[in-house]
């Protein structure tokens, strides 16, 4: 606890954690790994760069002992004929014991564990902390650290099957190698390795290998930045950069969004609280206009309200708050500023796109007791229940539909991944609209323009193994940014039954394909498990993201399990059809933090065969979600999401369509409204 | 630029771009709050001091141009605040200051903050207020209550110990204050709270502990 409120804890008690980043962007000295590791569940993201060599690598702490680092590189040393080297690995490190009295902290490690470089290594280090200052990390390396100056047997040859070399590891020469790292103060740290990389393949480019001694330097710019150089067996002068985010340690924890009004108590003693006032037929328009007034510029929309002489249920669209307990606590606070004295009863009904899916059930007294103490008190006094359908007693607001919305952004992307291509960006101009015509249909489109970027650039390729290109040629369609129909699309939210929640989306679901969408969800409020359906008949859109269609249409669907394993955990199982008309299933687990930040793998199996799917020889991959609100301190609904595919085949793919039923509901249910109570009274 | 810089400051930048809303949500978010907030995160460039005025200045145009109970609230980098009294709900009052952030007193005693960052979500200090506005010597557990880094809320229990001062007495003309002042000292926080108590057992000037990498606000009552 004391950790997670950045008080300093004691140094003995924590993993040893790294000092500085090392040129593969993981925790370690300079080429030589060592045995620390990052805080966990922190991202890095490190730039090296020396002359003809550059690489980029994204580092992520899964566990408190467990990392994995991801790396694109480019060396005018590694490639052959002179030509660039454009590869892509990863790495696994897993600290097996921390440092422990006289014990040194022991790592294990994988680098460049898929594919076929011939560039892979493994390693056993162990790294010790001689003085608060000074630590000294030795170890055994195999493959390509143990080329110099290693000793026994021979290292098998590369598969060349594009899956893990696992056939090579830890077999072949194995070398030793050492080194110092020192904390000269808070902020500077210096380095000295002795490497056991012979830099073989470099040597034979040209590359000037004088001594095994390397020397480095890290400056800690502040908490996340960090700026180092190193010379390399003195001949070469190399600098980098690192971004460390760590998801448990926001700039602002509970945010710098301005205070809520405070609770109104009510004056007068119980028996004063006449209801005489629902008598009046101008009383309840007055207090909805109100009340509508008080939320619009909280950011949220009252869709309707039923008043009676003792208790209120309002229906709030919250557009601003990502907890969404934060939203019913204010909400809370102005029905005690907004109601006659005998409305005891609130209800406070969340609606996502239309669609009521949760009711949270509050006593006014309690919330007048509460106001402002311990937030898991409060929650014991409250009941959130499935939300009650249909419009009976309900007066609604007329003045919020149809609404139009729209929004001009940069953005930024990504060409996806092939072997032997750099990354690729464009930078452009986006322009989305949505007009929701009434509750819960919602017209919506998004419209990109290139500005600059060198997707075009590249040279793509579809798989030539697959019996269908449903997805390998995703490239072609990101070459063609001028002024590309993203999505455009008319969808229906429905509740047609208590526990039930429908979908219907027609129109250019995505940028690859148009069709029509339909889904159906079965998720009760306190329930972790949901189950699914959805069923899509697609058509294939042309490379320019027009109008027009391509000849390839099919049918796919899927059920879904969804469940929710507590502590942010939720898995889900697909199992049907999938795109290339390939039967299969998909697993997928997701970690997600309160405030937001969520991490997941994914895994797709089909009787689409290996040799048909080509490189990587089945669907996987990970993602990413980061909240905005974390970053800036301020409350807000938009997130980064980023998917990564080492591998990006035709089998297991299915269409992206916006606005799948879990995930718009998901926040709003018992869950994660637990999960996020901490803000009932920010 | 990193890729994830890059991906940070292109959110923060889609925020900050044009948009529209018929329903007028979120038509306040402009590219002020966002640039201001950024500033707070990224390595480079931090926010200019805010209040070039001096607490006293402060507190005199507070008095003058505010109506009813006002709070002078200073951290310890020297920011001067002026906080109003918004609501009172039985024993606790909240404050807001003019830039949208709150302090909730119970008894003079910092129940909540919001706005900070890092706010006191809430807390029970009943056992030492008791012995403060007594003013008595004594022992008393707390509990100050965060979100952490994850979103959650943390409990942070700390044991007190209480000691009253001599009383001062101060005389201006014919009016004479007296006051105690009383030292509150808990750890593990190792926080130390002081407080002035008048004769009625009324807190009418502290130093409170608000938390973690917060430090400490200076509260003084400039108007009951």
């Amino acid at each position: 606890m004391m950790a997670g409120l950045g008080l300093a804890a004691s140094a003995s008690s924590e993993p040893t954690t790294g000092y500085s980043f090392g040129t593969p962007g993981a925790p370690g000295l300079i080429d030589m790994p060592s045995a620390e590791t990052r805080p966990a569940g922190e991202f890095s993201a490190t730039v090296a760069a020396r002359q003809g060599d550059s690489r980029a690598s994204f580092n992520f702490q899964f566990a408190p002992r467990l990392s994995g680092t991801l790396r694109f590189s480019e060396s005018e040393d590694l490639g052959a004929g002179g030509r660039k080297l454009k590869d892509r690995s990863f790495d696994l490190h897993w600290q097996v014991f921390d440092e422990a009295g006289w014990r040194p902290a022991i790592a294990l490690g994988l680098r460049d564990i898929v594919g076929d470089s011939g560039q892979s290594s493994e390693y056993l280090v162990a790294t010790k902390t001689l003085t608060p200052r000074l630590r000294a990390s030795v170890g055994l390396g195999w493959g390509r650290l143990g080329t110099e100056g290693g000793s026994g047997g021979t290292r098998p040859a590369p598969s060349g099957d594009g899956g893990f070399n696992a056939d090579q590891w830890f077999r072949g020469p194995v070398a030793p190698f050492a080194g110092l790292s020192f904390a000269a103060s808070d902020r500077l740290t210096l380095k000295a390795e002795i490497s056991s990389d012979a830099y073989t393949t470099e040597v034979g480019n040209g590359f000037e290998r004088n001594t095994s001694l390397n020397f480095g330097a890290d400056y800690k710019v502040n908490k996340s930045v960090s700026l180092g150089a190193y010379v390399l067996h003195g001949s070469e002068i190399g600098l980098q950069a690192t971004i460390a985010m760590d998801p448990h340690d926001p700039p602002a924890p509970s945010g710098f969004e301005k205070a809520p009004l405070p609770v109104r108590p009510r004056a007068a003693a119980a028996s004063d609280w006449s209801g005489a006032w629902s008598a009046d037929p101008t009383a309840r328009p007055a207090i909805q206009k109100a009340l509508s007034d008080a939320l619009k510029s909280d950011g949220q929309i009252l869709e309707a309200m039923n008043l009676s002489a003792t208790g209120v249920e309002v229906r709030v669209r919250n557009e601003t708050y990502d907890a969404r307990p934060q939203a019913i606590g204010h909400i809370a606070r102005m029905l005690t500023r907004a109601m006659p004295a005998s409305v005891e009863d609130f209800t406070i009904t969340l609606v996502e796109k239309g669609m009521p899916v949760s009711s949270t059930r509050l006593r006014r007294s309690d919330i007048e007791a509460m106001e402002n103490r311990p937030a898991h008190e409060f929650l014991a006094r409250t009941q959130i229940t499935e939300a009650g359908l249909g419009n009976e007693g309900f007066a609604t607001s007329t003045t919020v539909y149809p609404r139009v919305k729209y929004a001009f952004s940069p953005y930024l992307e990504l060409s996806s991944h092939q072997p032997g291509q750099s990354l690729h960006a464009d930078i452009g101009l986006q322009a989305k609209a949505q007009i929701e015509l009434t509750p819960g249909l919602l017209l919506s489109g998004t419209l990109r323009q290139k500005l600059v970027g060198n997707i075009a650039d590249g040279t793509y390729s579809a798989s030539g193994t697959s019996p269908a290109i449903v997805r390998s040629d995703i490239n072609t369609y990101k070459s063609n940014s001028d002024l590309a129909v993203q999505n455009l699309t008319l969808a229906w939210y429905a509740r047609p039954a208590a526990n039930l929640y429908s979908r219907v989306t027609v129109g250019y679901l995505e940028r690859m394909y148009g069709g029509i969408s339909g889904e159906l969800l079965w998720k009760p409020v306190a329930s972790r498990l949901a189950l699914g359906a959805e069923i899509d008949y697609v058509k294939k859109r042309d490379y320019e993201q027009h109008f027009s269609f391509a000849d390839y249409e099919t049918v796919s669907g899927h059920l879904s399990a969804y469940y929710d394993f507590g502590e942010g955990i939720t898995g889900q199982l697909d199992l049907g059809r999938y795109l290339a008309e390939d039967w299969g299933a998909t697993i997928a687990v997701d970690r997600e933090l309160a405030n937001g930040w969520k991490v997941g793998a994914f895994a797709t199996l089909t009787d689409m065969s290996s040799a048909e799917f080509g490189d990587g020889a089945f669907d996987k991959g990970i993602r990413l979600s980061i909240p905005l609100s974390w970053a800036i301190g301020k409350p807000s609904l938009a997130t980064f999401n980023q998917t990564l595919r080492p591998y990006s085949g035709d089998g297991g793919a299915r269409v992206d369509v916006d606005g799948r039923l879990y995930d718009t509901i998901r926040s709003g249910h018992m869950g994660e409204l637990y999960q996020n109570w901490g803000r009932v009274w920010r | 630029m990193s890729r994830a810089l890059a991906l940070v400051a292109l959110a923060a930048l889609s925020l900050a771009a044009c948009s529209r809303d018929s329903a007028e949500i979120g038509a306040k978010s402009g590219a002020g709050p966002v640039k201001g907030t950024l500033s707070k995160v990224l390595p480079f460039g931090k926010p200019a001091p805010a209040h070039p005025a001096s607490p006293e200045q402060i507190a005199a145009s507070a008095l003058q141009s505010i109506e009813g109970p006002v709070l002078l609230a200073q951290f310890d980098n020297g920011a001067a605040v002026i906080f109003a009294e918004r609501g009172r709900n039985g024993e606790m009052r909240t404050y807001l200051s003019p830039d949208g952030r709150s302090l909730s007193l119970r008894g003079g005693m910092i129940a909540a903050t919001r706005g900070f960052g890092r706010d006191v979500m809430s807390s029970d200090t009943a056992q030492s207020a008791d012995l403060i506005s007594a003013q008595q010597g004594g022992t008393a557990t707390r509990v100050q209550y965060y979100l952490d880094g994850d979103g959650r809320e943390r409990p942070y229990p700390m044991a007190c110990t209480i000691a009253p001062a001599e009383p001062i007495t101060q005389t201006a003309g014919e009016q004479s204050l007296t006051v105690t002042p009383v030292t509150e000292l808990c750890d593990p926080a190792k926080a130390q709270n002081s407080y002035m108590v008048n004769e009625t057992g009324q807190i009418i000037a502290s130093r409170q502990w608000i938390g973690p990498r917060m430090g400490y606000l200076t509260i003084t009552v400039l108007r009951d």
